[in-house]
């Protein structure tokens, strides 16, 4: 089966990436919101990071209409049932995410595929919520989606050798990524490497070792990462990074996933990175360092 | 013998049907957005009228069978029976060193233009999608391929290969190929047979000038040098690319502005040439209408593009010392008079003497636009590509030869590579 209409369910900063990365690849979206005011900012965003990459030469207008003409827009989680593969991106909550897989179980005619973007829940607990667990499978994006060529393919217990194999066509194949195969495990690979480096930086900050910006420039210069592991964590937001500790911290039950006490201080005041334009660093309305 | 002519890209297909008894176009057309529900087919038989028809076409092999069903129409076709199709020659972009003349495919053919795929990844996979959907619908049919780079594998070393570690040329081929080949070949033997005058005699520089453009110095019936490089951007300024560049600009910009070599590529492509500097548009019509209503913006971006033109002429008429005659073809070649008017314009040092009015009329045919006595003749000769895979295709399935350029020719005269 050759997928060529994608479902994407939840507008927020993934779906939005996501759903701009498929397009411009030259698939049909169905981009799926629950109401009208969040698919209109969804929207708005996409404008909003195509009008970046036009400035950045990446794209011409041409393109950008073409590329806004295939996502199809919609409140209506029923138009996913013409899809080949559908991608929920919603908000990192079990309960949620069960209801949309409920829906979609119900909605989606088999062989299509029903993939999560989820990095920490379990989807053998999601499969199990759908009467084909064989078609669930887990397609973690890392953001910026366009830019960043590398996605997770996660088997749950029960996924199906097609299942994956459709999964693996799709990403090596459709959208020319680089496909890495995860089983099951909370955070994966990225989340679980990334997080704990991130949590070992706030240490070495709280303990005084160095400033921010020497730790950041220590791992951006010294090991060349494009960003240094305090300024990561502010562009994840810190919210997002102290519930993916906490989810592993509480999963492997191991102290070495057990927050910062300084991400925890800084969570509770507010400072969640670039979404609030302070965490680590002090970023303007664009996300850039000030 | 009837010929079908293909043309295949990612997402689009042109052909058209010669009847190569009297070289007659039996029919044309194109099929666009093939992979939507909503493809095109637009179909123009000879005498009678156009049909357009919208449907579902997903991949090649349906829009090749499309193309077909309607060539053979009881209404709309051309042909009685599929069968009536002799074979099928298809326009390849890159046939890379291997290939310096058109070819009956084989199966070490295909997996020749396989291996090319990295040196033209938006061109060569499409072709290869025609050539597999011509063989799925018409199995007994011969296909011949005929290759944008071949004309130019006469080209010697010292033109061909870029002053940069010889190691690069051998591990991944990195030289100049030149395109627009098979046109570069059409006009310059047709502007000899126009002059009367032997073809392996002449000097003719050639200037392709459509969307993309290229220049060509065509010694005694051979091309020995042509302005595009490894890939269609080195030359002359095009509509949507820079052409020529100082190559530290590029790793500077992508420092200076934080871009991707995706980024910086796509800048070089899309967004540079006639319509960066122009801000108006990338069709020569479009600046040159601008121009001619007094835009002073519009109007330099006409006059660099013309000046890059000119300097191309120049260069190859010392790479040849000396030079016989000059010809325009292609979109802009053929049809923009002001644009052959301010390229000759500082050509007469050469001996140019472009006659205004022979310029200005004639649209659409072979014709002479000098003045009678000036030393280089100057001529507008419209390409002709499809006919040219047409009449490969005829020879070499009728068992004929078609000329290949001894390609390569010379023995590279470089050290024994150390690593090897």
């Amino acid at each position: 089966m050759q997928v060529k209409r994608i479902g994407v369910v939840g507008g927020g900063t993934m779906g939005q990436s996501i759903a701009e990365m498929l397009a411009s690849q030259g698939l049909d979206v169905v981009l799926v919101e629950k109401t009208q005011e969040k698919l209109d900012h969804a929207w708005e965003m996409i404008n909003y990071a195509l009008d970046k990459r036009l400035e950045k030469w990446a794209i011409t207008e041409a393109e950008k209409k073409v590329l806004l003409a295939k996502i199809h827009r919609t409140l209506d989680i029923g138009e996913t049932a013409s899809c080949q593969l559908v991608i929920e991106t919603i908000h990192e909550d079990m309960e949620a995410k069960k209801e949309v897989f409920r829906e979609l179980d119900r909605i989606c005619p088999p062989p299509a595929i029903l993939a999560s973007n989820t990095s920490t829940l379990s989807l053998t607990e999601l499969a199990e919520t759908t009467r084909a667990p064989e078609r669930v499978i887990g397609l973690h994006f890392i953001y910026p989606v366009s830019k960043i060529q590398l996605v997770e393919i996660i088997r749950a217990v029960k996924t199906s050798e097609e299942t994956y194999a459709g999964t693996r066509r799709f990403v090596e194949e459709t959208i020319q990524k680089k496909g890495i195969l995860v089983y099951e495990s909370p955070g994966y690979v990225t989340t679980r490497l990334i997080c704990t480096l991130i949590n070992e930086a706030m240490h070495t900050l709280a303990e005084r070792v160095a400033s921010a910006e020497d730790i950041d420039a220590a791992m951006r210069i010294g090991y060349s990462f494009g960003y240094g592991p305090l300024e990561l964590a502010d562009r994840f937001g810190l919210d997002s990074v102290l519930a993916a500790l906490d989810r592993m911290f509480h999963e492997f039950g191991d102290i070495k996933y057990r927050p910062s006490f300084l991400l925890k201080q800084m969570v509770r005041a507010g400072r969640l990175g670039t979404k609030t334009g302070e965490g680590f660093f002090r970023y303007d309305k664009d996300g850039d360092r000030v | 013998m009837n010929v079908l002519v293909i043309n295949a890209g990612s997402s689009s297909l042109k052909y058209q049907l010669y009847d190569m008894r009297d070289e007659s176009v039996l029919a044309k057309g194109k099929v666009e957005r093939i992979g939507m529900d909503t493809a095109i087919l637009t179909h123009e038989p000879a005498a009678k009228p156009e049909v357009r028809e919208v449907s579902e076409i997903l991949e090649h092999t349906a829009a090749i069978r499309k193309v077909l069903g309607m060539l053979t129409h009881p209404q709309h076709g051309v042909l009685e029976r599929i069968s009536d199709i002799g074979a099928v020659g298809h326009r390849v972009v890159h046939g890379g060193e291997t290939f310096s003349g058109s070819v009956i495919v084989d199966e070490e053919v295909k997996r020749e233009i396989r291996r090319l795929f990295d040196l033209a990844p938006l061109h060569n996979p499409a072709h290869m999608l025609g050539i597999q959907a011509v063989e799925a619908n018409l199995p007994d049919v011969p296909q011949v391929v005929v290759f944008d780079t071949a004309f130019h594998q006469t080209m010697p070393a010292r033109a061909f290969l870029y002053a940069i570690p010889m190691v690069l040329y051998r591990r991944h081929k990195i030289r100049r190929y030149g395109f627009h080949g098979t046109s570069h070949a059409y006009v310059s033997e047709r502007a000899a047979a126009f002059l009367g005058k032997p073809y392996d005699q002449l000097k003719i520089v050639t200037c392709h000038i459509g969307n993309g453009a290229s220049c060509t110095a065509v010694l005694n019936g051979k091309s020995i040098d042509t302005s595009m490089g490894m890939t269609p951007l080195e030359g002359l300024m095009m509509g949507t690319r820079s052409g020529d560049i100082d190559p530290a600009v590029v790793p500077y910009i992508m420092a200076k502005e934080e871009l991707s070599v995706g980024e910086v590529s796509s800048m070089l492509n899309k967004h540079s040439g006639l319509i960066a500097i122009s801000g108006i548009s990338s069709d020569v019509r479009e600046v040159t209408e601008a121009m001619e209503k007094g835009d002073r913006i519009a109007g330099f971006a006409f006059e660099m593009y013309c000046y890059r033109i000119r300097k191309y002429i120049g260069a190859y008429a010392a790479a040849m010392n000396g030079i016989d005659a000059l010809v325009f073809t292609a979109g802009v070649g053929e049809n923009s008079a002001p644009v052959r008017e301010v390229v000759c314009r500082e050509l007469t040092f050469l001996g140019v003497e472009l006659d205004e009015e022979r310029n200005r009329t004639g649209h659409g045919k072979e014709r002479l636009i000098s003045k009678d006595g000036s030393k280089v003749d100057v001529l507008v000769i419209p390409t002709n590509e499809e006919w040219v895979i047409a009449r490969d295709t005829y020879a070499l399935v009728s068992g004929g030869q078609v000329p290949a350029a001894d390609a390569a020719a010379e023995k590279l005269p470089w050290r024994q590579p150390l690593d090897s």
